[in-house]
């Protein structure tokens, strides 16, 4: 519901009104406390005090299938056992000790996370969020090549701090304070977009940034593969090849964005970089490297590393022994348990269902995504692709109420976000589907 | 303060600047009912050789040969070899009620087994309890708290030196007129412990006000009852902020950060969408030329001449191994890395300042 109001023109003072009597129907005791801008998604909001793998417990007892995966953060599944176990145990033995002293945690999780990457990324910077995790790429960028302009995608989510703010390309992610030194490159949006697919027309756009609007040398390029905020949108085809090739020419760096499409998810690739055949500079990931666990990183090349040793950088909690330990565990558990490839076997059963469904419904405008990172996207009409939003809205209500939880985005918030625990089954596709279809035959 | 009287009546005492006293053998540290587990890990080479290759150049380290920390217990530290130490650091602040301390790691163990991430997409009792308890220990009307890690990255850090004049003239001088705010530790942490002159707050604050700004108090080192005297070190200059941002000690080592403000204010986040997606997460001398700090948050200043107080700089960092060796870990601040800062579990006890003390002489007593 607040999705829906925050993207009308109200005044300030309907807003705030709006906010206080949602606070109030919803945080009963708890409504002087309660963080201001929490954003419920239901009408009636789901009270979750369990989780187990893919499946979420209300206060009732009553299960869902967790098909958002908390914004695609639990990877392994709720509680799995082997990083419960992982978590416990360190915390019994030292929860934080800084990087001031060693400890075996850090360097074992570094080098366990380097190994997945290509070409020379192999030093690893640990924080605890994804927004801390790109603030720092992006400096680094700046540093390194000494230009002060990042460039970033239209429709993009990057974080919430001071320069992450500024590459965030959604307005209603966008507080108003001053961002410097940003410019936002027109979106290779396969469904919406004015070239289709072809990915190397979009690119063209970052050259005429650099050219017109910039010095001709630039910091960075920073991208999602996937977009999640804003509606599962994958890149078109051949889009970073070329976009990557005018960054490096104009000096930038390139930085890929993996905070939701890291770590299997896209099921065809570890990396959602990959699935565009580039190699970045700088890698951040958050999310799903720790099933839930504070935790975030940035991976690079020694050579671009080097400018943090100009100064002091420091890092209280990141890297601390029972996030890393925890996150070694969920690394473990992708390898053991094939969650890469089961994200691509089911994720492909379920964007197929989901194409059937399309083929059944009017209203749904676009399916697209990769493994088990899927978007919906709903239209009142399907030439005009006029946003459905307040159709998904009821539609996601109706689904929860049938057993069902998913997310949502875009930038009208009409796209269905599809990104479940990776021991997501062919039942639970079937059941997601089937309950999805259900509800749309009732409008 | 008992500490601190301590240190000033040995530093009274003295006659030689350099050698005060000569103890016959070293201290013993306090004991301890505990003994810590085998340790079958990586050795402290190997761990070392693995950061260096993994972690970057930029990460630094404390003392000449890194100290392999693999076990912890309340206020004290275990290496690889067994060997206890004692903890005056707390892990920068961080470490409030202790390492390992049972009833924290309960709490995390009981959590972790039925559910670490639920997000504020969904209700969760956890988050909101914790805002209430956080908001009982709030003055004023400020109530309302969000969360995350990245509490302080948005603000920026005023000239320290000034005096309050010297606000209200950068605000005449280097502004409209009219800011957007002032944010202070009221014990500067990394820059050496140094406390605000007494009533500095109250004027600047006014100053501050009086050009529309709002005022933000870092307590991430102060807070949490480490100023001993009260529970937030902005109570010490007896004002009340307008925004409070905290972390390090709010969770004994939890990855936790929160911003504490009042309703009005808080309001201005309802414009657009701030989320936070891991926030809120159910299951985070040598000569002594000044001693200073309250509390568990203590500054010891060295320098090798009392009225120029040029910085002690190299007889900080012998004395920083001594202390080691001798079982002592403390922390190193100010801009010119001469300040020693003592900042332990506040379940610390007079047994442990003894020793700690005793320590410092010992290693002073040998230079």
């Amino acid at each position: 519901m607040t999705f829906v109001f925050l993207k009308c023109p109200c005044s300030i003072t309907l807003l705030l009104l709006i906010q206080v009597l949602l606070l109030q129907k919803f945080c009963r005791n708890e409504k002087s406390f309660k963080p201001f801008h929490v954003s419920l998604l239901y009408k009636n909001p789901v009270h979750v005090v369990d989780g187990k793998m893919q499946y979420l417990f209300d206060e009732e007892g009553k299960r869902y299938l967790d098909a958002f995966g908390g914004i695609a953060v639990v990877g392994c599944g709720h509680c799995h056992p082997d990083v419960v176990e992982a978590i416990i145990d360190q915390t019994k033995k030292i929860q934080h000790s800084t990087v001031l002293y060693l400890n075996h945690a850090i360097g074992d999780f570094a080098e366990a996370l380097a190994s997945k990457m290509p070409g020379d990324l192999k030093v690893v910077f640990f924080t605890n969020s994804g927004t801390e995790a790109n603030e720092l790429a992006m400096m680094m960028a700046r540093l390194y090549t000494g230009c002060n302009d990042i460039i970033s995608l239209r429709n993009a989510y990057h974080g919430n701090a001071a320069g992450t703010m500024g590459v965030t390309a959604l307005r209603n992610w966008k507080f108003n304070v001053i961002q410097t030194g940003v410019h936002h490159a027109l979106n290779p949006d396969p469904y919406r977009g004015a070239f289709g697919s072809d990915g190397e027309r979009y690119a063209k756009d970052v050259q005429d940034l650099i050219d017109f609007g910039t010095c001709g040398r630039v910091g960075g390029f920073i991208t999602e593969a996937i977009q999640g905020v804003g509606g599962i949108l994958e890149l078109a085809p051949g889009y970073l090849p070329a976009a990557y090739s005018s960054i490096r020419k104009a000096g930038g760096l390139c930085i890929a964005d993996e905070v939701q499409s890291g770590f299997a998810r896209t099921g065809s690739h570890f990396w959602g970089f990959e699935a565009q055949g580039v190699v970045p500079d700088i890698v951040t990931m958050a999310k799903g490297i720790g099933n839930g666990l504070p935790i975030g990183a940035v991976v690079t090349t020694p050579e671009i590393a080097q400018v943090l040793t100009h100064r002091s950088y420091y890092n209280t909690f990141g890297g601390n022994p029972v996030c890393t330990a925890g996150a070694l565990a969920v690394l473990k558990v992708i390898e053991k348990e094939k969650l890469q490839q089961n994200a691509f076997v089911v994720g492909s059963y379920l964007k197929e269902r989901f194409t059937s469904l399309k083929e059944k419904y009017e209203i749904i405008g676009d399916v697209r995504g990769r493994g088990l990172m899927l978007g919906v996207e709903l239209v009142t009409d399907r030439q005009l692709k006029t946003p459905a939003d307040a159709e998904t809205v009821h539609i996601m209500d109706q689904m929860k109420e049938m057993g069902v939880l998913i997310g949502k985005g875009g930038f009208h918030g009409n796209v269905f976000r599809i990104t479940p625990p990776l021991c997501f089954t062919k039942e639970d596709a079937d059941f997601l589907v089937d309950v999805m279809d259900y509800s749309m035959s009732k409008m | 303060m008992v500490f601190q009287r301590s240190l000033l009546k040995k530093t009274l005492e003295s006659k030689n600047k350099f050698c005060r006293f000569s103890s016959v053998s070293a201290p013993k540290i306090p004991p301890f009912d505990y003994e810590p587990k085998k340790y079958n890990g990586p050795s402290a080479d190997q761990v070392f050789e693995k950061r260096k290759k993994f972690l970057g150049p930029s990460l630094f380290h404390y003392y000449q040969k890194p100290l392999n920390i693999v076990e912890g217990k309340m206020q004290y530290l275990f290496d690889d070899t067994g060997k206890r130490y004692l903890d005056a650091f707390a892990g920068i602040v961080t470490v409030s009620c202790g390492h390992c301390h049972p009833e924290i790691v309960n709490a995390v163990v009981e959590q972790s087994n039925l559910l670490q991430h639920a997000t504020t997409i969904y209700l969760h009792h956890a988050i909101a309890d914790f805002a209430e308890a956080l908001a009982s220990k709030m003055p004023g009307n400020l109530k309302c708290r969000n969360h995350g890690i990245d509490s302080s990255k948005h603000l920026e850090v005023p000239n320290t030196r000034a005096t309050p004049k010297d606000v209200e003239d950068h605000i005449n001088y280097g502004s409209s007129g009219r800011v957007a705010g002032f944010i202070a530790e009221t014990i500067q942490g990394v820059g050496g412990g140094v406390e605000l002159a007494p009533g500095y707050l109250k004027l600047v604050y006014e100053v501050v006000r009086k050009a529309g700004g709002v005022c933000i108090a870092d307590e991430v080192q102060t807070g949490f009852g480490r100023t001993g005297s009260h529970y937030w070190g902005f109570e010490t200059q007896n004002v009340i902020p307008d925004i409070v941002t905290m972390a390090k000690g709010i969770g004994n080592g939890l990855p936790l950060g929160a911003v504490v403000t009042t309703p009005e204010i808080a309001n201005v986040l309802a414009q657009k969408i701030l989320f936070n997606t891991f926030g809120g997460n159910p299951v985070c001398s040598a000569v002594i030329g000044d001693v200073r700090g309250r509390g568990l948050m203590v500054g010891i200043e060295l320098v090798t001449d009392r009225k120029e107080k040029t910085p002690a700089k190299a007889e900080t960092a012998v004395l920083f191994e001594k202390l080691r060796e001798l079982g002592v870990l403390v922390g190193k601040g100010g801009l010119h890395g001469n300040v020693f800062r003592v900042k332990p579990p506040m379940c610390f006890n007079k047994d442990d300042a003894d020793f700690l003390v005793d320590a410092l002489d010992y290693a002073i007593s040998k230079m």
